[in-house]
């Protein structure tokens, strides 16, 4: 989807319904919020919307990066000591490498 | 490397290292002269009968240490693959490969390419059975596609009974008392599926099977006070696997007997080094502490000494009991009983549970002028000495069993008998084969092996369908039965299910390649030989054995040569730099491609 070619009302609603999706446990949506409307909010000379996008941006921009945060760690202690964990480990995993302790 | 290397220091030292990646060992035919025996020196010492709370003065081995040369490679934990393998034309070439790239020369390291061993032995299954169990668990309940990552080790025992017993019936019966003579059936070594264990197991099933065909005769027409079990337990090396699952049927009432019916037991243990020395009785000195037990050990032994001519020993007073199916009996009951062996204190044997212990260990030795045929019955002096042996145990049993005395001189093992059991358990089957198999079963021309392994679809091991054939031709009466009567013989008159085993046998191959087959009815049976802790689903258990085998990937091995990592850089530079070279040259002819291709066109019809 182009955004040249959409009137900055519907810029907004979209930037907004991204915004509000993110909150459902879906960090991309906040991802592609930041990537998408970037150049819309900091780049484009300014008009009536623009300081609403910008805050949306800035907003998912955080979302994103607590999100990313709390995933890092998570991974990393799972990764290093799943084997050690034991029975647990094994309950909540999906998947269990073979040959592998 | 070479058998000669493969000893415990060295496989420590690979262990330990991190630059190894796999080992493959080229087996030799006779071990090292100073004994080699992976197993630990005391076998089965966490789950036999001494334990702190039953002579603890005799747990551990304290006492008595059962196989000293033992050095515990068989339980070490190794990252890395460990292949056998036999000395012939492929082990030559790898042999040859590394003499013709790999060696030093003159004092410098050898030069690319070099000769290179890929071993491909994935495991599925880690840490251990309590791991793997609970993984597979998982898996059957919440995948579509599960994975299975271990299986418990089983089998079947083989037992048979002089007088039948309604096997339907499970539980204690009815003024029966049986007297049980047991043996193993199982034996193993550091690698898979290997396990000659020609002394440690061959031995006793021959000179079981040859007593059971001496006795029987006898016993139908004389028959004995009480009832006579033979039984052949699986799984003894791995934590008594056989003889525990027996006890705890017998205890919870899955088993055709009770252990209230159990008389006495008396056991063969390893007796194929006798070398015409005195045999040993080995008995349990705790329960002999009470009075009424010592009481029936020493008539036990009394009979059994005054059945033949042999020389008999008892080991001293205080000396513990072998590791034996017998120590699983007296864990749950006092029962009286022996165990015969060739050994006093520790084993004779140096190659307890090894890939050595073979027949030419026992010195099975033939005049080199015999064929093969000639060779399974050619009376070795190893068979001369089961044979006594046999005779004394089948004399003994009848005797322990209340039979009388007058009867006893028409008990002998039959040498012939026993010098074709030896050869065809130790050396090849292929002649057993066409006289006693189910018709399924296929001929082996190579000696055949008694690890245990898996019941993967409950089918039965081959080892365990000789035995359970060979004791059914023995001990069992061939009936005018057709094949279908015989494969159920529900509606026929005088023919109990319950009480018999209706097996249909392909008879032996006439000389035009046809066969006559039959049934025969005898009171074999098969019993699960699966450990307790699976049915508990107990899987770290002290108790019973919770011995597991991995799954696999496709296990198999090649030998390549392998570049040097220069040559391999360089080819992997040139690759790059052909790949550069052709995108510039793309990206400056597509630039100017109105130059290059600028030549006049001709109009397509100008043709004529």
């Amino acid at each position: 989807m182009n955004l040249e070619r959409i009137p900055n009302e519907e810029k907004l609603s979209l930037c907004r319904k991204y915004y509000l999706g993110g909150f459902a446990f879906l960090p991309f949506l906040w991802l592609v919020n930041v990537v998408w409307f970037f150049k819309e909010a900091f780049v484009k000379p300014a008009y009536t919307e623009q300081p609403q996008i910008k805050t949306y941006v800035k907003r998912s921009a955080l979302g994103l990066l607590l999100w990313v945060a709390v995933l890092t760690t998570w991974i990393s202690i799972f990764q290093h000591f799943r084997a050690q964990w034991g029975e647990v480990a094994d309950y909540i995993s999906f998947t269990i490498p073979l040959g592998t302790p | 490397m070479e058998a000669a290397f493969f000893t415990r220091s060295t496989m420590v030292k690979m262990k330990n290292s991190s630059r190894v990646a796999g080992v493959a060992v080229i087996k030799s035919n006779t071990g090292p002269t100073e004994g080699f025996s992976p197993h630990t020196s005391c076998p089965n010492q966490n789950t036999g009968v001494y334990t702190e709370h039953y002579g603890p003065e005799l747990a551990n081995c304290n006492n008595t240490v059962w196989n000293p040369l033992g050095n515990g490679l068989s339980y070490e934990d190794f990252a890395f693959p460990i292949f056998s393998l036999k000395d012939d034309n492929q082990t030559q070439v790898i042999r040859k490969c590394y003499e013709d790239h790999n060696m030093r020369m003159n004092g410098s390291a050898p030069q690319y390419p070099l000769c290179a061993m890929q071993l491909f032995s994935h495991m599925h299954a880690v840490t251990d059975t309590v791991t793997c169990m609970r993984r597979t668990d998982l898996q059957n309940s919440f995948s579509i596609n599960p994975e299975k990552l271990c299986d418990p080790l089983s089998d079947f025992n083989v037992w048979t009974s002089i007088r039948p017993l309604n096997n339907s019936i499970k539980g204690h019966k009815e003024n029966e008392s049986v007297v049980i003579a047991a043996a193993r059936l199982d034996g193993r070594s550091f690698f898979w599926d290997i396990a000659p264990s020609a002394e440690g197991t061959v031995s006793s099933i021959v000179t079981l099977l040859a007593a059971a065909q001496a006795l029987y005769p006898v016993a139908l027409e004389a028959p004995p006070q009480r009832n006579i079990f033979f039984t052949f337990f699986q799984g003894e090396a791995f934590d008594y696997i056989g003889s525990s699952r027996m006890v705890y049927d017998m205890e919870n009432s899955k088993f055709v007997i009770d252990l209230d019916n159990v008389h006495s037991l008396l056991e063969i243990g390893q007796i194929g080094l006798r070398n015409g020395q005195s045999l040993w009785m080995h008995s349990d000195p705790v329960s002999r502490k009470n009075t009424t037990v010592n009481k029936q050990v020493t008539l036990f032994i009394k009979s059994v000494a005054s059945s033949l001519n042999l020389s008999l020993n008892e080991p001293s007073a205080t000396q513990a009991l072998p590791p034996s199916s017998f120590q699983r009996f007296l864990r749950v009951r006092p029962v009286p009983g022996l165990v015969l062996a060739d050994h006093q204190a520790s084993f004779t044997n140096r190659y307890y549970e090894s890939l050595y212990d073979t027949a030419t260990y026992l010195n099975v030795t033939y005049p080199s002028d015999l064929s093969p045929e000639q060779q399974l019955e050619y009376e070795t002096e190893a068979a001369k000495s089961l044979t006594q042996v046999a005779t004394l145990v089948a004399r003994s049993i009848y005797k322990q069993a209340g039979g009388e005395d007058r009867f006893l001189n028409n008990i002998t093992a039959d040498t012939k008998t026993v010098t074709l059991f030896f050869s065809g358990f130790n050396i090849f089957v292929l002649k057993m084969c066409t006289n006693m198999c189910a018709p399924s079963s296929s001929a082996e021309s190579s000696p055949p092996q008694y690890y245990i392994g898996l019941r993967l679809d409950n089918t039965v091991k081959s080892v365990t369908r000789f035995v359970q054939f060979i004791l059914a031709n023995m001990t069992g009466t061939v009936t005018k039965l057709n094949q279908s009567q015989c494969q159920n013989p529900k509606d026929v008159p005088g023919e109990s299910k319950d009480l018999y085993s209706y097996s249909w046998v392909s008879g032996p191959v006439s000389v035009n390649g046809t066969t006559d087959p039959y049934c025969v009815r005898s009171s074999v049976h098969l019993s699960k030989a699966l450990s307790p802790a699976f049915e508990l689903t107990d899987y770290g258990s002290r108790e019973y054995s919770t011995w597991t085998e991995s799954r696999w990937k496709t296990i198999r091995a090649r030998i390549f040569l392998v570049a040097s990592p220069q040559l391999e850089m360089m080819t992997l530079g040139v690759g790059v730099a052909v790949l550069l070279v052709s995108l510039v040259v793309t990206y400056f002819i597509s630039s100017k491609a109105e130059l290059l291709f600028s030549a006049t066109r001709e109009p397509p019809n100008t043709t004529y």
